[in-house]
C-alpha cells in the first residue's frame, strides 16, 4: 500500500532545513488545514445551496436562480448579506442568554466534525483514534441546542418544534450508530482513515455498500433523519409549526440554522461516501492501475494526481448524495410525528441489530471478505 | 413459531414493497428534471389570457340605466350606483357608479345579468396597491381599458398552455435547453401570411 502524499511532513521538513525547530514548525503546519476546511466547508453551503435551489426548480419544470450571478450561483450570498443586515431580535419573554447560545451550539459541533472528514491518505485534520464516533458524539450535541433555542424562545411552535427535533435525533442516534458500528467491525478500527483503507484495493467493487446492502440503507435514512431533511424535517414543519425552533429567530442567528442544516447534510453526505463509498478511492483501484503501467509509487507526478483525483472523488460522491437528498425531499411525503417515531424504534432499530449480528456471523464465517 | 416467521416475512414483503415505490416515485421527479421549463418570466413575459378571464370589471356610463341588477345579483351588494330621478324626462340619471375591487370576488355574476350590457369583464389581473381604499374604483376608473400583452413593447406575450394544439406540449425527447412550449403570436403571424409566389395563384 503506497503511502501517498504527505504535504504535513514535507511542509515541516521544508521548515526545519531552513533552521527552524521542529515543534515550531508543526505549530505553523497546524492553523493551514483547518482554515482550508472552514474556507472549504463555507463553499460549499454554497454550492450545495445553489445545488437546491437548481434542482428543485428542475424537479419542479422551474428555472431556479438566474439573475444573482452567472446562472444564479451568487444567490446565497444574497441571502446571507440580507440576513446579515437584518434586526436582530430577542423576543422580550425569551431567555436571552439561552437563545443566543443555541444556534451556536447547533452549528458548532457540525463544523467540528469536519476533523475526522479525510480526502486522502494524510489529506485529515487529525487522525482521531476514536474516528468515526467523534462524529457520532459531536451529532448527539445538537438536540441539546435546538431543544435550548426551542423552548428559550418562549413560543409553543418553538417549543414543540425544539421537542420534536430531540425525540427525532434521539431516536434515529441509535440505528445511525449500530450501522456505524457494523462498519467499525469489520474495519476494526474507528479511524477514518483505516475505513477507506480497508475499502481500497479492488476498486468500486471492494466498497462497503456491497458488504453492507442494509446497513447503508438504515444509514442513509437515520442521516437524513439527523439533518432534518425531508421526508423528516417535522420539527421545522411549517403547515404545522411554523417553522418550528426557528420561528422566533431573524438576522444571523437564523442564518446559523441556515448554515448548521446545509453544512450538517454535507457532512452527513461525506460520511456515508466514506463508510460506504469507498471515501476517496476511485472506482477503478489507481495503485492497480499504475502498476499495470509500471509506474513506481514513489513518482512525484503520480502522488499529486492520485491525491487530487483522492480530493474529487469525495466531493463527487458527497454531492451525488446531495443530488440524491434533494431529489428525495420531492419525492417522498412528509411522515407524521408517530410514523417517525415508529419507523425509528419499531423497524430501524431491529433491523440495524440484526445487521449487527449478521456482519459477526460473517465476519467469523467469512473472514477474507469481511475483515477478519 | 411459524406465525412469527409468517409475520416476519409480511413484514419484509410490505417493506420491500415501500421501497419500490419509492423508487418509483423518484423516477417520476427524475423524469421531471428532464422537461422543459414552464416557467413564465413575470414582468418581462406575461400570457396571453383565455377569452373568458374574469378580471377588473370594465363599465360603460352612458350605457347604464341604473336599474340595480348589478346589485340584487351581487352575493355581497357590492356597487355602489347613485342615481337621481330627472322629473322631466321621468327617467333615472346615474351619478356616479363604484365598485370596490379589493372586496368583489370577480364572480361575474353583474356582468352576466346586465341588461344593457355596460359591464363586461377584462383581461386585468394588477391590482396591487399600497391602500386598499385605492381599490374602490369609481366610473372613470372602470371606465379605462386595460394594456393589452400583445401589444406592450415591454412584454413578451406567451400561450397559455392549454391552448396549444396537441402534441406541442410534449416534454420528451427534447433538445438541451428547449424553451417553453408554444410558439409566440408575432411567429404564427409571419407563418400565416401569404409567400409572394403564392399569393398571386389563390
Amino acid at each position: 500500500m503506497s503511502q501517498g502524499i504527505d504535504l504535513q511532513d514535507s511542509f515541516i521538513q521544508l521548515l526545519v532545513q531552513l533552521g527552524l525547530p521542529t515543534g515550531v514548525a508543526k505549530a505553523l503546519w497546524l492553523p493551514l488545514p483547518m482554515t482550508l476546511m472552514l474556507i472549504g466547508a463555507t463553499v460549499s453551503i454554497f454550492v450545495t445551496v445553489w445545488l437546491e435551489r437548481k434542482i428543485s426548480a428542475a424537479a419542479q419544470q422551474r428555472i431556479g436562480p438566474e439573475y444573482a450571478g452567472p446562472l444564479g450561483t451568487l444567490q446565497a450570498a444574497a441571502d446571507g448579506v440580507k440576513l446579515l443586515f437584518k434586526e436582530d431580535i430577542v423576543p422580550a419573554q425569551a431567555d436571552t442568554i439561552l437563545f443566543t447560545v443555541g444556534p451556536a451550539i447547533v452549528v458548532i459541533p457540525v463544523f467540528f466534525s469536519l476533523l475526522i472528514v479525510p480526502f486522502g491518505q494524510n489529506m485529515v485534520i487529525t487522525d482521531l483514534g476514536i474516528g468515526i464516533f467523534l462524529w457520532v458524539a459531536m451529532s448527539s450535541i445538537t438536540p441539546i441546542g435546538l431543544l435550548m433555542s426551542g423552548y428559550s424562545s418562549n413560543n409553543k411552535y418553538s417549543l414543540l418544534g425544539g421537542l420534536r427535533a430531540a425525540a427525532q435525533s434521539i431516536s434515529y442516534e441509535i440505528p445511525l450508530a449500530l450501522s456505524v458500528l457494523a462498519i467499525v467491525m469489520m474495519s476494526n478500527s474507528l479511524s477514518t482513515i483505516d475505513i477507506v483503507q480497508q475499502q481500497s484495493g479492488y476498486g468500486i467493487l471492494g466498497w462497503n455498500i456491497w458488504r453492507q446492502p442494509v446497513g447503508f440503507l438504515i444509514f442513509w435514512i437515520s442521516a437524513l433523519a439527523e439533518c432534518e431533511r425531508l421526508p423528516f424535517d417535522l420539527p421545522e414543519a411549517e403547515e404545522e409549526l411554523v417553522a418550528g425552533y426557528q420561528t422566533e429567530y431573524t438576522g444571523m442567528k437564523f442564518g446559523l440554522f441556515y448554515v448548521g442544516s446545509y453544512v450538517n447534510l454535507v457532512l452527513s453526505a461525506l460520511i456515508f461516501s466514506i463508510l460506504y463509498l469507498g471515501g476517496w478511492e476511485f472506482p477503478v483501484s489507481v495503485d492497480w492501475l499504475a502498476s499495470l503501467l509500471g509506474i513506481s509509487d514513489t513518482t512525484p507526478w503520480l502522488q499529486v494526481v492520485t491525491a487530487s483525483i483522492g480530493i474529487m472523488m469525495t466531493v463527487v460522491k458527497a454531492y451525488l448524495l446531495v443530488f440524491l437528498a434533494v431529489l428525495l425531499r420531492w419525492t417522498v411525503p412528509r411522515v407524521r410525528i408517530d410514523q417517525l417515531l415508529d419507523l425509528g424504534w419499531k423497524f430501524l432499530l431491529p433491523v440495524s441489530l440484526v445487521n449487527l449480528l449478521v456482519t459477526a456471523g460473517l465476519k467469523i464465517a467469512f473472514p477474507i471478505a469481511f475483515g477478519g | 413459531m411459524l406465525n412469527f416467521l409468517k409475520q416476519v416475512g409480511d413484514y419484509a414483503r410490505e417493506s420491500v414493497q415501500a421501497a419500490k415505490y419509492i423508487g418509483q416515485g423518484l423516477s417520476v421527479t427524475f423524469d421531471h428534471m428532464k422537461r422543459r421549463p414552464i416557467t413564465v418570466q413575470y414582468p418581462y413575459e406575461k400570457l396571453i389570457l383565455s377569452e373568458r378571464y374574469r378580471g377588473r370589471i370594465h363599465f360603460e356610463f352612458d350605457k347604464c340605466i341604473a336599474c340595480e341588477v348589478c346589485v340584487r345579483v351581487c352575493p355581497i351588494n357590492l356597487p355602489v350606483v347613485d342615481w337621481a330621478f330627472d322629473k322631466s324626462s321621468k327617467k333615472k340619471t346615474l351619478r356616479h357608479y363604484s365598485i370596490d375591487f379589493g372586496v368583489c370576488i370577480f364572480c361575474g355574476n353583474c356582468v352576466e345579468y346586465c341588461p344593457t350590457n355596460c359591464l363586461s369583464m377584462t383581461e386585468e389581473y394588477e391590482l396591487a396597491a399600497y391602500d386598499r381604499h385605492e381599490l374602490n374604483y369609481d366610473n372613470v376608473a372602470m371606465g379605462r381599458l386595460p394594456y393589452k400583452v400583445t401589444q406592450d413593447p415591454m412584454v413578451t406575450p406567451l400561450r397559455e398552455l392549454a391552448y396549444l394544439p396537441k402534441g406541442v406540449m410534449d416534454p420528451h425527447e427534447l433538445p438541451a435547453g428547449s424553451r417553453r412550449a408554444g410558439k409566440l403570436p408575432q411567429e404564427i403571424l409571419a407563418e400565416n401570411q401569404p409567400k409572394h409566389g403564392n399569393a398571386d395563384q389563390n
